[in-house]
């Protein structure tokens, strides 16, 4: 993750951009080659944000890359267009449009089939490039005389030739690159994408478009790729026909692995390594054609032992030298939360969205008749189940009883085979679990589905992003401090889950009981009216348990709930009411006295798990 | 900006010059030795010191590999000639001693892959790196079209390797590009009537052409030429460079009833297309022509030439009419112990052409070197007299028919054709602008 | 225009090409279906068992034993491919293992390349099946007739091993449900060694037995590995018949599409790949299942 500090990175790049051309004649470094180094590197950003950010791997990026370059090519060689600034605004958008429309057929699938898929479209791009197109295209010949920019800017005109001249040019579009992708991937769209690569899943249960996010980063980095694709004719003075082939998007990929993904710079430092080792093996160590063979090598090296690639790696020794410290703190700290565990006092609990109407008294969620087969068998079968406002309902059965498929069709998880499901007068049967959520139900899951490579303060983040923005919104240049409530409803939810402490410190590095409430406090910080948990107190320890129930009685607190547990004692000294599930059917529903009663009851659980409801 | 200028080797005192000489140029027109300081692409910063660099890019790796090779060798050999003074040379290059100028020529060989961008890349970083004060590369059309045009913008003279392409000299055309070699239209021209004589009037032809500015524009020319003596065409079966099997294409020709196969592939693909076309029995139905001919093709198909016609730059055992082909074999032969083919020839007479031209400019200076070619004077070649057009920068040449020989006739390993008949250049032109040739300018 | 003569030509010449994709593209399915990994060094092992084929060749002079010998070296070069990178990649995210085969293909072109030059080579066909055959509608080569029936007996050697044997019950136990096979106590990472080996193997056979009929280069399985993309997302990820209904599809309909303009062959497949994937995701023959 990058830093948040003001404007640092910013500045860096400048003094950085500035710096170059006095710096690395000095390293060997031909101007065009640097200049060929920022065309990747531009190239890259856009590409890290859909892998290293998003976690889409497209080996489909040439076909953006080709557009763009061609279309500025086209109108600055053939149809009489003279602005080079323009021609590249033009072939950028173009490419973004195209993006669009390869992300609409490419992102109806995921994971390998996504990388397949990206391949073959891609591939589709040469060959009509190749065909169809090579009227305007060149085909094999490519599109030759390619003019430098010049502005006009009255007094004088500014014309940006070769080498170090036309670096100024290439120098300002990358730092402009830069700006643009830093606000980006600090804006709340950017902490969505990353929520997206680390669990889909989640980031749809908490209620974000994720498609339209996934389609949203396709379209920036194919701009990128078409922005940086007019800049290669630029600085060529040639459109070449090779930009359309698989070996550019290879090239890239590569790149972005070498230097490092997920870091806005890697695939410009994966480039600076790959053109200066071109240069460096195949000139001075003579070896020819074998360059290649040594950056296959390398690559695969780095793949197996640096997953974060060169820059992953230096932050990692970077760490290392003066993590040590920080991390004796941390300890310090959690030891000193341990011994005192209750040692804040509670906070108040949180409101829940407002409710739309709020003279509604009948039920807030009603399933009748609902019905779920998988093949042969019934998971669920007619079951007819209400839950009245402000109403805490616990939910016991067996295993196999059915419980979390319930839980599945409620939220929409899964859609059931017949049967209606109503949520505040409204038929939600057959809505996805992303529209669901933003009505204002959510659950948190048996088997934590936390954003594991984010921190505990960033996974509340994004949770509270979907309420506060909607399921889907185009913010890309706001700032996540500009959203107004975000940070209060976070901090809320924070102390809400007694996890203030650990705002800081990434999932990965949690204590399985605090994972625990971070994954009750994702749902939390949604602001559901009607939470599901699933499980909530599985695999605790009974002290933590004894914490939990607390916090789930705090929580409860102006919002309807229903618990599906296994803890009986827990259960009654929580709900109100109880349901009992057999076999995929209702049993009986009552208050925890009745059902402790209920010889049904005590015959299911006899007949079954008997040691469960003694526990 | 300052720093750009800097870089490319603009002291003060030059600064100084320069702005005398934009004065004197202004105001005294015929003043050359002012305005040769004016910096223009590479010069005078590339001739600084003792020596010229040339970069040259040809294809070492891909489908035109094997000619890439030939037409190095012929560049190596052409850069020792002119260093050492060699009396080829100076046959064609009567100023030359040693040299060019008295600068020691230098080069630097890029691998191209027949690929115009990876031509590109390594000549701009011969222009940016080693300030080349020439450039050559081709055996593309593709190629040598996008030199062309970097050369006019990076303003460094480019002297074309092999390109069969009208465009080379025609729509594509650049003032700072030269061709030395024949092309598409001058083949047709060439080998068409010899084809009508051959296999009579009103034929059907079938095409296997590449598909890139070569093929397009050779192709088209061979259409022209030969609707005038009625032939049609049946199918045109257009392949990508480097197709790694011709078998639809070949189903497609086989299908046709066509009479005759032009083959325009060229390099590897023309070798690979011509074995398939007689493993599909393609031409067992038809006969073969290759308009352009392909150095090597003969031993690499392994005797598929025997009897077909071909239209080419250049064919060794011209030795016996022209004396200078007769130098230049022997002095090839005894470096690579091998017969040169055309590729080799257009490389070293290209550049002993160039040489020529800067010892008459006096000077390296681009704008004066492009004017001693313009001049249109009738020069030596390998194959008699030849000139450069100015309206196009096309040398004016002969085209050389060949047939290939029935292995029994073969006196020798290299004796691979006859000299079916030297076509002289000047008919087989077509009008200066009729292939849409515009130079552009001088600076 | 239909010239008959040139359909049926082409339709043959369509169904030699789809066969020699079906066999390339069984051999990628069945290691992605079983191990989960898409192998992107898969057309590395086509160019290397054609090389293997070719340097055995030089050697013996026996286009057979080329044979044995090239499938044998690309075997042996996937198991260990196997054991000693690709089952450390088992555990790690997809994207990973996309990287790692996709440099490993790298790795193996360039090194063909630095040991045999970019030039290409040449695996004459075996002296029985030398020359053209008329088949009465067309003249064909007699060896592209022979590639036919040879494709044809390995794919049904396949279909053996994964129908009739032990090995290919796990394996298509796997392809449906991996966590089952995971729990039938069976060692799992000594079957996907196994089956990593016989995909890679099913390749490099291909390699070998195409290499007379086009001329070796390095790159030679850079395309194929695209068309063999194709040929999986038509007929599904994972299915064996999936894969060679996908590679007659695909060879008819490049080579189909041939007979009126060559160029537009691949643009026809890659279109017909698009709308498999808008209209059946899965491909024909495909579950859904592993993503």
């Amino acid at each position: 993750m990058l830093k948040q500090r003001q404007f640092l990175i910013e500045t860096l790049t400048a003094i950085g951009l500035i710096a170059a051309p006095f710096v690395l004649p000095h390293l060997g470094f031909a101007p065009n080659t640097v200049n060929r180094i920022l065309v990747w590197g531009l190239f890259g950003l856009g590409f890290d944000i859909l892998f290293g950010f998003t976690g889409l791997l497209s080996f489909g990026q040439s076909a953006f890359y080709g557009t763009g370059g061609f279309v500025a090519a086209y109108l600055l060689t053939r149809a009489g267009f003279s602005n080079v600034l323009g021609a590249l605004i033009i072939g950028m958008i173009a490419a973004a449009v195209t993006g669009y429309l390869v992300g609409l057929i490419a992102l109806r699938r995921t994971g390998i089939y996504f990388a397949m898929i990206t391949v073959a479209i891609a591939q589709v791009f040469f060959f009509v490039e190749f065909n169809p197109l090579s009227d305007f295209t060149g085909g094999e010949n490519g599109l030759p005389g390619v003019p430098t920019p010049s502005f006009n800017l009255g007094f004088t005109t500014v014309h940006f030739t070769n080498g170090w001249s036309l670096y100024q040019f290439i120098a300002l579009c990358y730092f402009i690159g830069v700006i643009i992708a830093l606000r980006i991937v600090r804006s709340p769209v950017g902490a969505i994408l990353s929520a997206i690569r680390d669990n889909p899943l989640r980031a749809t249960a908490v209620g974000h478009n994720i498609h339209g996010y996934k389609l949203t980063a396709f379209v920036i980095a194919a701009a990128y790729a078409g922005f940086a694709g007019g800049l290669l004719g630029v600085l060529q003075a040639f459109m070449p026909p090779d930009a359309f082939t698989f070996d550019t998007s290879g090239q890239l990929v590569m790149q972005t692995a070498i230097g490092g993904r997920s870091t806005l710079f890697g695939p410009l430092v994966g480039a600076a390594v790959w053109l200066f080792l071109q240069d460096f093996l195949q000139a001075a160590l003579g070896l020819g054609a074998a360059w290649k063979l040594v950056l296959g090598v390398v690559f695969v090296l780095l793949v197996c032992f640096l997953r974060g690639g060169i820059i992953g790696g230096l932050a990692d020794l970077y760490r290392l030298a003066s993590g040590r410290r920080k991390r004796t703190e941390a300890e310090a700290e959690q030891e000193a939360t341990d011994a005192a565990p209750t040692r804040q006092p509670a906070p108040a609990s949180m409101q829940a969205k407002e409710v739309e109407h709020p003279a509604y008294s009948r039920p807030i969620l009603k399933a009748t008749g609902l019905t779920k087969r998988y093949g042969g068998l019934v998971a669920n079968s007619d079951i007819d189940f209400s839950v009245n406002q402000g109403e805490l309902r616990g939910i016991i059965g067996p295993n196999g009883a059915g419980k979390s498929t319930f839980f599945k069709m409620l939220t929409c998880e899964v859609a059931p085979t017949s049967g209606q499901i109503v949520f505040e007068g409204r038929d939600i049967t057959g809505l996805k679990i992303t529209e669901v959520c933003q009505l204002g139900l959510t659950k948190s899951y048996q088997v934590n589905q936390l954003f594991t490579g984010l921190t505990v303060r960033q996974n509340l983040t994004i949770a509270a992003l979907a309420e506060l923005r909607g399921k889907f919104r185009l913010d890309l240049f706001r700032k996540l401090s500009g959203i107004k409530g975000l940070a209060e409803q976070v901090e809320h939810t924070l102390a809400l889950v007694n996890l203030t402490r650990r705002a800081d410190t990434p999932v990965s590095e949690l204590a399985y009981g605090e994972k625990r409430r971070l994954e009750i406090g994702l749902a939390l910080a949604t602001s559901p009216r009607l939470l599901l948990l699933d499980e909530p107190l599985a695999g605790m320890s009974p002290r933590e348990r004894v914490e939990t129930v607390k916090l789930l009685k705090l929580i409860a607190r102006g919002r309807t709930m229903i618990i599906i547990d296994h803890d009986m004692d827990a259960l009654f000294e929580l709900v109100e009411r109880i349901t009992v599930l057999q076999e995929g059917r209702v049993l009986v529903s009552g208050t925890p006295e009745e059902i402790k009663t209920n010889a049904a009851v005590q015959e299911a659980y006899l007949g079954g798990v008997h040691g469960e409801i003694a526990a | 900006m300052t720093d750009n200028l800097i870089r490319r080797g603009l002291s003060r005192r030059s600064l100084l010059q320069t702005t005398a000489g934009l004065i004197g140029g202004s105001v005294l027109p015929a003043m050359p030795a002012l305005a040769e300081d004016r910096p223009i692409g590479t010069y005078p910063a590339g001739v600084s010191g003792s020596t010229a660099f040339i970069g040259i890019s040809v294809p070492r790796t891909g489908t035109y590999a094997v000619q890439g090779e030939d037409e190095l060798k012929g560049y190596q050999l052409a850069i020792e000639h002119i260093n050492s003074g060699h009396d080829l040379i100076k046959k064609i290059s009567p100023k030359t001693s040693k040299g060019v100028l008295g600068k020691e020529l230098k080069f630097g060989v890029a691998d191209s892959a027949a690929k115009p961008n990876e031509a590109v890349q390594a000549q701009q970083r011969f222009i940016s790196e080693n300030k080349a004060i020439m450039i050559t590369g081709g055996t593309s059309s593709a190629v040598a079209v996008a030199l062309n045009k970097l050369a006019q913008r990076e303003k460094v003279i480019f002297v074309c390797g092999i390109s069969g392409s009208n465009d080379t000299t025609g729509k594509d055309c650049v003032r700072y590009g030269f061709r030395q070699n024949f092309f598409g239209q001058t083949a047709a021209a060439a080998i068409g009537p010899v084809m009508a004589k051959e296999f009579g009037k009103g034929k059907k032809a079938a095409y296997l052409t590449p598909d890139y500015t070569y093929g397009h524009t050779v192709t088209k020319s061979m259409q022209d030429f030969l609707a005038t003596a009625g032939w049609t065409t049946v199918t045109n079966q257009v392949a990508p460079l480097g197709a790694p099997d011709y078998s639809s294409y070949l189903l497609n020709v086989a299908n046709s009833g066509a009479d005759v196969l032009i083959n325009v592939n060229w390099g590897h693909d023309a070798v690979l297309s011509t074995q398939q076309a007689k493993q599909f029995g393609v031409l067992d139905k038809m006969k073969l022509v290759v308009p352009y001919q392909v150095p090597f093709i003969a031993r690499e198909t392994g005797g598929l030439m025997q009897g077909v016609y071909a239209a080419t730059d250049y064919w060794w055992t011209l030795e016996d009419k022209f004396p200078l082909a007769k130098m230049f074999n022997e002095a090839f032969e005894k470096k690579y112990g091998y017969k040169p083919e055309w590729g080799a020839e257009n490389a070293y007479v290209s550049f002993a052409h160039w040489a020529r031209m800067c010892e008459q400019a006096g000077s390296f200076n681009p704008p004066d070197v492009i004017k001693a070619y313009e001049k249109g004077e009738t020069i030596p070649s390998l194959v008699g007299d030849v000139h450069y057009r100015p309206e196009d920068h096309q040398c004016v040449r002969p085209v050389v028919i060949v047939k290939g020989k029935q292995q029994k006739d073969m006196k020798n390993k290299e004796d691979w054709y006859d000299v079916v008949e030297v076509v002289p250049g000047d008919g087989l032109m077509q009008k200066p602008d009729a292939f849409g040739c515009h130079l552009g300018d001088y600076s | 225009m239909i010239s008959w003569p040139n359909l049926v030509s082409q339709l043959f010449n369509g169904l030699a090409l789809g066969a020699l994709l079906a066999l390339i593209s069984s051999g990628l399915t069945i290691i992605y279906g079983t191990l989960g990994v898409l192998n992107l060094a898969h057309g590395a092992m086509f160019m290397i068992g054609g090389y293997a084929g070719f340097v055995a060749y030089q050697y013996t002079e026996s286009f057979v034993l080329a044979v044995i010998a090239g499938s044998l070296f690309v075997m042996l070069l996937g198991v260990l491919m196997e054991r000693v990178i690709i089952r450390h990649f088992y555990h790690r995210p997809h994207e990973d293992q996309l990287l790692v085969t996709f440099g490993l293909g790298i790795c193996f072109v360039e090194l063909v390349r630095l040991i045999f030059s970019s030039q290409s080579q040449l695996v004459p066909p075996p002296a029985m099946f030398r020359g053209i055959t008329n088949l009465g509608f067309m003249f064909y080569p007699t060896y592209r007739l022979a590639v036919v029936g040879i494709v044809a007996i390995a794919l049904g050697a396949l279909f053996i091993i994964l129908y009739r044997t032990r090995l290919g019950m796990i394996v298509r136990a796997g392809i449906e449900d991996s966590v089952m096979v995971d729990s039938l106590g069976i060692n799992v990472y000594r079957v996907f060694m196994v089956v990593f080996g016989i995909g890679a193997m099913a390749a490099g056979f291909a390699g070998i037995v195409n290499a007379p009929v086009v001329s070796l280069t390095p790159g030679i399985g850079d395309d194929i590995l695209v068309q063999t993309f194709v040929v999986v997302v038509i007929g599904g990820v994972g299915s064996f018949p999936g894969a060679i209904l996908g590679g007659l599809i695909a060879g008819e309909i490049i080579s189909v599409t041939s007979m009126f303009n060559p160029g537009y062959a691949y643009v026809m497949l890659f279109a017909v790949m698009t709308l498999v994937l808008v209209v059946r995701p899965h491909g024909l023959l495909g579950v859904q299942g592993r993503e």
